[in-house]
């Protein structure tokens, strides 16, 4: 009779022990869906972020964007190309 | 066994039959219909739009990229002061205060106010803390180099349902790739039925837009337009175009038209300007057309660069019509070179009456004229040849010279870039690549349509061409130093049964370097006021591109 006692102590103290560590491991993660939302909403505001940045990139540097800028800086259209027509030698044996 | 004991046994199995039968009725045949009303409890299920893909020019650059904007929707159950909502978002949300007052005053938990709102706004109006005002976010096109190639793009607006949809151009053509598919989510309801706003969970299957990889290059496509925009203005015309290919590739590197509409703003320009006149415009092209047919003459050996022109000497008789050249001068004896080089239209009536019509109709097809080109754009039309039997004698003499017929640009861009690319003509693309979301690229590539000509009749019409450009109407406009193979148009408007004396279509056709073409490009002028010739008109323009264009590739002058 001493037998299936002890055995039930035994099972009654993996079942304690065991709920202990499921209330532990559940308090450590009963705020994790807080932290998870917040990393949800940051991800979302880097997309936001992201996407005003890139628009501003494409903005400044728009052919349009920088021909205006060009022209209020002064420059000027290319009028003519100079051109090396024949290879000029680097040094010439004498 | 007592009959008892059967009795109960039957009785038992009997009701667990009954039981299974009931479960089989609602897990199996009403499944659907319960996971729907259990579903309908918990949330209503709310379309996400995917972000659709962007189209690049050839530095990845976006011409047309989605951005992030929000829909203002409100619940009027949620909003107690309804005064103050209305005062507070009528300016924000530049909405009549009437119509914002009459949405609010709605029996329903959901009413959308405004669309397409952007960030800022957005915080202004979440800075309110105003009840019952939440937002959905979504997705609007916009054009960051403005009205750029806005004919070549077409625009996105909405379809039936309301979705967004392309139109014209590569938004219309390459709609299904670009737009993604759609996803849904479930929008949380409390226990009224009421939905919870800003809380939207379970997205599921929306993918986005495909982006495109364009072959056209925006410094090219920038230098076009201001180039064309400026010799619209310089010759008085009503309206002109520019395309530029790749003769070896069949890639398109520009395409301007103009004027234009700005792809942003579309609802407010003609809707005779969303279609791309490039592809979608029939017009007779004149001498531009000489080439094709002259080339088609001597690939068949009926004539050679050499041969000279019998019936040159005077006006042409065909059919009852006298054709006249376009000067009314005439050249005796004149070489094909020199028919070429005048832009003889007698001698153009010998050269078709050399081919007959059966091989005119041959060379023809085989050039791509009267059939679309196959370009990846929505809108290319075409006219196509009329059958054997109904071309008369006058047909076939002025389809010699480029009238009487009738062709889109791109046809013709299409027909001289084969003599480019040594007698084989390529299928003309915009799209260069096919970029999924998850980063994989699929390339298009060249593809060779047909060969009209062989390597050795492309080599002689291109010096015939290169002669044109330096000894032709248009001499006094060419680049010195560079070979370019060229032809000047010239073509009569017709106009109820006749044709305009006044008004021209004026056009310029060309590749360069003639030896090694790097691009083929055709200007055309429509009714130009400060003179009628392609010579006086288009070719300037075609060599102030051509020029910034060979300085651009780096090539130097050859002679």
């Amino acid at each position: 009779m001493k037998k299936p006692a002890l055995l039930i102590l035994f099972l009654l103290t993996v079942i304690l022990l065991l709920s202990v560590v499921r209330i532990y491991i559940s308090n450590q993660i009963a705020t994790s869906g807080v932290v998870l939302g917040d990393l949800e909403q940051k991800t979302e505001q880097l997309k936001i972020d992201n996407s005003e940045l890139a628009q501003k990139v494409y903005a400044y540097s728009s052919l349009t964007n920088v021909a205006a800028k060009a022209y209020d800086l002064g420059y000027t259209d290319q009028t003519s190309d100079y051109v090396l027509s024949n290879q000029v030698p680097v040094a010439i044996r004498q | 066994m007592t009959w008892r004991y059967k009795l109960v046994l039957f009785a038992v199995t009997f009701a667990f039959i009954l039981v299974i039968l009931r479960l089989f009725y609602w897990q199996v045949v009403r499944a659907s219909d319960l996971s729907a009303m259990g579903q309908a409890q918990y949330g209503s299920t709310v379309k996400i739009m995917p972000e659709r893909g962007n189209i690049e020019t050839s530095d990845g650059f976006p011409i047309a990229a989605s951005k992030i904007s929000y829909l203002v929707f409100a619940d009027p159950k949620q909003i107690p002061d309804k005064n103050l909502a209305v005062n507070s978002l009528t300016g924000l949300l530049n909405v009549d205060p009437s119509t914002l007052s009459a949405e609010l005053s709605l029996d329903r938990y959901w009413v959308p106010l405004k669309d397409n709102v952007d960030i800022p706004t957005k915080q202004k109006i979440e800075g309110l803390n105003l009840p019952g005002i939440g937002f959905s976010q979504q997705y609007q096109r916009y054009y960051p180099e403005a009205s750029m190639a806005a004919q070549l793009l077409g625009f996105v607006g909405k379809d039936a349902q309301g979705n967004d949809k392309g139109y014209f151009g590569l938004e219309g053509y390459y709609d299904r790739l670009l737009q993604g598919k759609e996803g849904v989510a479930t929008q949380i309801l409390d226990a009224f039925g009421r939905p919870i706003l800003t809380r939207v969970n379970g997205t599921s299957g929306a993918t986005d837009g495909d982006n495109l990889i364009l072959n056209i290059n925006r410094s090219i496509q920038f230098l076009v337009e201001k180039k064309l925009k400026e010799g619209i203005k310089k010759y008085g015309a009503v309206s002109g175009m520019v395309g530029i290919m790749d003769p070896k590739t069949g890639n398109i590197l520009a395409m301007a038209s103009y004027p234009n509409f700005d792809p942003r703003d579309y609802q407010n320009y003609s809707e005779d300007l969303y279609k791309n006149p490039f592809i979608s415009d029939l017009y007779e092209p004149g001498s531009t057309f000489k080439p094709i047919v002259m080339s088609a003459a001597l690939n068949e050996n009926l004539i050679t660069p050499q041969t000279t022109c019998p019936i040159c000497s005077g006006p042409v008789p065909v059919g009852g019509y006298l054709i006249h050249t376009w000067d009314d001068k005439y050249f005796p004896n004149t070489t094909m070179i020199q028919v070429i080089q005048h832009s003889d239209n007698t001698g153009m009536v010998f050269v078709a009456q050399k081919l007959g019509v059966d091989r005119m109709i041959s060379a023809l097809n085989s050039f791509g004229i009267g059939s679309n080109t196959g370009i990846d754009l929505q809108g290319e039309v075409s006219s196509p040849l009329k059958p054997n039997d109904q071309w008369y004698p006058v047909d076939l003499a002025t389809t010699g010279f480029g009238q009487g017929i009738s062709v889109t640009p791109i046809e013709l861009l299409d027909a001289i870039g084969a003599i480019a690319n040594g007698g084989k003509r390529m299928e003309p693309h915009v799209v260069a690549a096919v970029q999924s979301p998850d980063g994989s690229v699929i390339k298009i590539a060249p593809k060779v349509v047909d060969q009209p000509i062989s390597p050795q009749t492309a080599k002689v019409m291109t010096e015939i061409m290169v002669n044109a450009v330096n000894n032709g109407e248009a001499a006094w406009t060419r680049l010195k130093g560079y070979r370019i193979a060229g032809k000047t148009g010239t073509a009569s408007i017709p106009i109820a049964g006749h044709y305009d004396p006044t008004q021209t279509i004026a056009s310029f056709i060309g590749f360069a370097p003639a030896d090694n073409p790097k691009f083929v490009m055709l200007v055309i002028l429509n009714k130009p006021s400060a003179a009628i010739y392609g010579s006086e008109t288009a070719a300037p323009i075609f060599f102030d591109i051509a020029k910034d264009l060979l300085a651009y590739y780096g090539i130097p002058p050859s002679q």
